[in-house]
């Protein structure tokens, strides 16, 4: 393998990815209107339902995290979106480049606008809210953060694949995607109080471990025994299935000629 | 079929088909390409040209390894396009005629996207970026976003876009769609140069006869997914029989021209008579002769060979 040329190759969708971000106001709004409203909203509604402090870091942490993987998740869909919004679909395909420059590249993007929308939060959580992300320590803060951007990505990777399955259509995918995570990985409950089939497929979502190894420095007994190993290499098998799948699709839109429809 | 060996074929392509499947209910299938075979030189400008829907951008979306083919075997620089793809992919290019690109990255930002795509990265990138974009007068455009750019424009930066990795083989699908004309003269004029200059071998697809009769070496006639006829330009107009074309102002006119051996067919407009012969310098003597002892007036006289365009019509029927 030549490394020079991988590096290159996802430097380039790097460089894309942040100026398109930087050139669209709509982006820019996405970054930063709807997690400081959702932040807000969620730490008032703590108060006015008088949570103990425990309780609100509770909640808290997982708007955080929804905030950050949502923002993250995105600009890793974006690879694919922004090629087919532009109709320029075909010109990346018929470069020699693998789908893993792609969503690499976009994910070093999504993770400097994950962090960046972290620390936002956090200073916002501490200032209204008094929460204090740091509270637990720099490495689990750490962990957690790396937890949230793993999750995206994968969440992220398998957008793409979807859009590239099933054409412009399948973008809706990318603002439902985090929905779906939000019900199952328990980001406003521990999933405990999830019915059993549900329990199941939380307890197969890295990000539910990611959440409980952190809460747990917040007063909430972890419930798993090795919670932050579990994240990691559940996240490490997802993010290898993603992205076959999003090898998968690509090929298959070459047999299908959807590569040339997303392009005209 | 004999394997394909190395030889100094660009393109080696047999009995490709493709069919498109689309919707999940009702299916519908269009097969594009029902079994063509092209073979295109090193260093030659082939020409594809068919209508609208005949198979021209399916063709070559196949050979820049953008889509894959259903049956047969497509080798493109001694390489199949199938297993060999990721190989092939750093030796071609194309650029269609109907470009489009990232709304807001300026001309040199997408020029560079593409440049680092294809391996290049600091002085070299930046060189290859500057002359790409002094080579096609985009300077004064350079910080340009691209969606503020006339077609013209979008245009030249698709084919700089085409040039970034300095193809071997380079696929234009039609590449002067669109364009004012002394623009698509100068497209032409520098397709031509390319060639010239560095050798680069060259498949554009058009439907324009005059395009492909004057710069393509070869010319192939697609429709309805097959290859109808193939040849240089000149073969092709001899091998449909068309003759040459004698184009006469008469008074008065006479009714039995077309009745005269060795004529085709006579068609008239704008006072001019245009009869198609089989050989014009056996048949022009002939239809003077009878003219004048007829006492029919001949004002003017032209004798031409049939364009493309006439072979087109022939051959589409
Ligand atoms: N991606 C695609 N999906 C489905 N059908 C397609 C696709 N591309 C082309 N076709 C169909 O295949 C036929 C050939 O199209 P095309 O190769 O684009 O023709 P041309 O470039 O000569 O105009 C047409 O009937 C067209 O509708
Ligand atoms: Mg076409």
């Amino acid at each position: 393998m030549n490394w020079r040329a991988e590096l290159l190759a996802a430097w380039a969708v790097v460089v894309r990815n942040a100026l398109m971000g930087m050139r669209n106001v709509f982006f820019f709004f996405e970054l930063l209107f709807w997690p400081i409203v959702g932040v807000l909203s969620i730490g008032l509604m703590t108060r006015f339902l008088g949570l103990t402090a425990e309780q609100a870091s509770f909640v808290l942490v997982g708007t955080l995290a929804l905030s950050v993987i949502n923002v993250c998740q995105l600009e890793v869909a974006y690879a694919m979106l922004l090629d087919v919004w532009s109709k320029s679909v075909k010109h990346q395909f018929m470069a020699p480049i693998g789908v893993r420059h792609l969503t690499t590249g976009a994910w070093l993007v999504g993770m400097v606008r994950g962090f960046v929308i972290f620390v936002l939060l956090s200073a916002l959580g501490a200032w209204a809210f008094d929460f204090h992300v740091l509270a637990p320590g720099v490495g689990p803060a750490a962990v957690f953060l790396f937890g949230c951007f793993l999750t995206a990505w994968i969440v992220g990777v398998a957008v793409c694949a979807l859009i590239t399955l099933f054409g412009s259509r399948a973008e809706a995918f990318a603002w439902a995607s985090v929905n779906l995570v939000l019900v199952l990985a328990g980001i406003y409950y521990p999933v405990s109080v999830l019915p059993g089939p549900v329990a199941v497929v939380a307890e197969a979502i890295p990000l539910t471990y990611f959440l409980d190894a952190y809460r747990a420095h917040f007063g909430f007994p972890s419930a798993f025994p090795a919670p932050i190993t579990t994240g990691l290499l559940l996240s490490a098998v997802y993010a290898v299935l993603a992205h076959w799948a999003f090898r998968a699709a690509v090929e298959r839109a070459r047999q299908t000629g959807l590569l040339l429809k997303m392009s005209e | 079929m004999p394997p394909a060996v190395a030889t100094g074929l660009a393109i080696d392509a047999r009995e490709v088909t493709k069919t498109f499947r689309s919707g999940w209910l009702r299916r519908r299938e269009t097969a594009a390409l029902r079994g063509v075979s092209l073979a295109v030189e090193r260093g030659a400008i082939f020409g594809l040209l068919g209508p609208n829907g005949a198979g021209k951008t399916t063709l070559l979306s196949i050979l820049a390894t953008l889509l894959v083919p259903d049956g047969g075997v497509a080798r493109v620089l001694g390489l199949d396009v199938a297993r060999d793809a990721n190989a092939l992919r750093r030796r071609l290019n194309m650029a269609s005629g109907r470009p489009s690109f990232l709304w807001s990255l300026r001309v040199d930002e997408i020029i560079a996207f593409y440049g680092r795509l294809y391996g290049l990265s600091g002085r070299r990138l930046r060189r290859r970026v500057d002359a790409l974009i002094e080579q096609y007068e985009l300077g004064s455009h350079r910080r340009a976003q691209y969606s503020e750019l006339s077609t013209g424009l979008k245009q030249r930066v698709a084919l700089a876009k085409a040039l970034v990795n300095d193809p071997e083989l380079l696929f234009l699908d039609e590449p002067t769609l669109g364009l004012d004309p002394d623009v698509s003269v100068r497209v032409r004029r520098h397709i031509a140069d390319l060639r010239r200059e560095q050798g680069m071998t060259i498949v554009l697809t058009t439907h324009y006869m005059r395009e492909a009769d004057e710069l393509c070496d070869e010319i192939g006639f697609i429709k309805g997914g097959r290859i109808l006829a193939h040849g240089t330009p000149d073969a092709l107009k001899r091998q449909i029989g068309l003759g040459d074309v004698v184009a006469l102002r008469l008074e008065p006119r006479p009714a039995w021209l077309g009745e005269m051996s060795g004529v085709l067919r006579c068609t008239e407009a704008d006072g001019w008579i245009e009869c198609t012969v089989d050989d014009a310098e056996k048949r022009v003597p002939e239809l003077l002769r009878a003219l004048l002892a007829e006492g029919v007036e001949i004002r003017n006289l032209q004798v031409r060979e049939p364009e493309l365009e006439e072979v087109f019509v022939e051959l589409a029927r």
